[in-house]
């Protein structure tokens, strides 16, 4: 994943840079252990036991560990577009289905490959087939995403966001 | 011949469009304790969340926190009581989540025998971030039921819960949706 550094003095990346079929670059995360997981539930104070008490996952639910929550990845994901498009352009739209359980010790990689391009209004929209796979290159949340980038040498991307129209 | 007896029901598909009360997402406004220890707990470093003089110099002017930030807002408030050990005394055994969380202005129950209910997907669209100081406000509804056969045969319904967040101004900052499938 960056650093704090690496995303102040990121470079833009323009509509023109990017392909159909091209990957982006992916974020690795992890290992994850039960202390991430459970610090995401105490910052979002979501109590269920699953998060944190290894007895009540395995022996209550039948889990095979502590999972990490659903919505910490409804939360990555859109951090990871949101990373691709910094400084100026836009992760406009996500979203996944929730597949595998992930567990403590996965190592996680966020990825995302170019499915379609056009310009719409003076900006670049891409369409991205998005998803974080396990170390066993396992798919825990396959999906889709739409970010918006600047033209080289074009309008800027508003802020805040206004969608083109249909 | 047996038929199969659909779960989607009149009173099932009369709960699609039904809206929950439009209402103030949490009892405290976006700040920056709070937004710190989140994105520790996400992993992101971005100085646009906590650095005031660098995020002067970006396009948002100030320190603004992630979208997804305020569909966590729905913190107990202190008039609230203790409600873990509400639940606790209610249920020793509790899963430590029923009981303990309410969604604020949350929508009616869906009518359905189909207890177990799994996160299914999530869909979200961005159009502008929470800044500090910001008071969040919200309101949910129900986008679509859907009926599918689990891969044993057995019914269930996909019910997907659309919440759109606004600021103090009314500015619509962005809108999740959440699938859950019921079984």
């Amino acid at each position: 994943m960056p650093t704090a550094e690496e995303l102040r003095s990121k470079k833009q990346v323009h509509y023109d840079d990017v392909k159909e079929g091209q990957e982006m670059p992916p974020y690795v995360i992890g290992p994850i252990t039960p202390t991430h997981i459970f610090r995401w539930s105490a910052a979002i104070e979501n109590w269920h036991r699953i998060h944190y008490d290894q007895d009540f996952a395995v022996y209550h639910d039948g889990l095979p560990n502590v999972v990490a929550q659903g919505t910490w990845k409804q939360s990555v994901m859109p951090q990871y577009l949101k990373d691709l498009c910094l400084p100026d352009g836009w992760a406009w739209k996500v979203s996944f289905q929730h597949r595998a359980m992930i567990v403590p010790g996965d190592t996680l990689t966020c990825h995302a490959k170019v499915t379609k391009r056009y310009v719409k209004e003076g900006l670049g929209f891409v369409e991205l087939e998005v998803g974080m796979k396990n170390q066993d290159d396992v798919e825990t949340c396959p999906g889709s995403g739409t970010i918006v980038l600047p033209l080289r040498g074009g309008r800027p991307v508003p802020y805040p966001f206004v969608p083109p129209k249909e | 011949m047996a038929t199969a007896v659909t779960k989607l029901t009149p009173e099932v598909k009369a709960m699609v469009g039904v809206q929950g009360e439009f209402v103030e997402a949490s009892w405290w406004v976006v700040e920056k304790e709070g937004l710190r220890r989140f994105c520790q707990a996400l992993m992101d470093p971005d100085p646009r969340y906590w650095d005031d003089e660098f995020a002067r110099t970006t396009r948002y002017g100030e320190v603004v926190a992630p979208h997804i930030y305020v569909s966590y807002l729905g913190r107990t408030s202190p008039s609230a009581g203790d409600p873990v050990s509400r639940a606790f005394k209610e249920d020793p055994v509790s899963d430590g989540i029923g009981g303990v969380w309410e969604a604020r202005g949350g929508l009616p129950n869906v009518p359905t025998d189909l207890k177990r209910i799994l996160n299914a997907g999530n869909e979200l669209e961005v159009y502008q971030l929470p800044t500090l100081g910001d008071r969040i406000y919200c309101q949910s509804r129900y986008a679509s039921i859907a009926e599918r056969t689990g891969t044993d045969g057995s019914p269930m319904l996909i019910v997907t819960t659309e919440t759109a967040y606004y600021n103090q101004r009314g500015d619509l900052l962005c809108v999740t949706r959440a699938s859950a499938i019921r079984r």
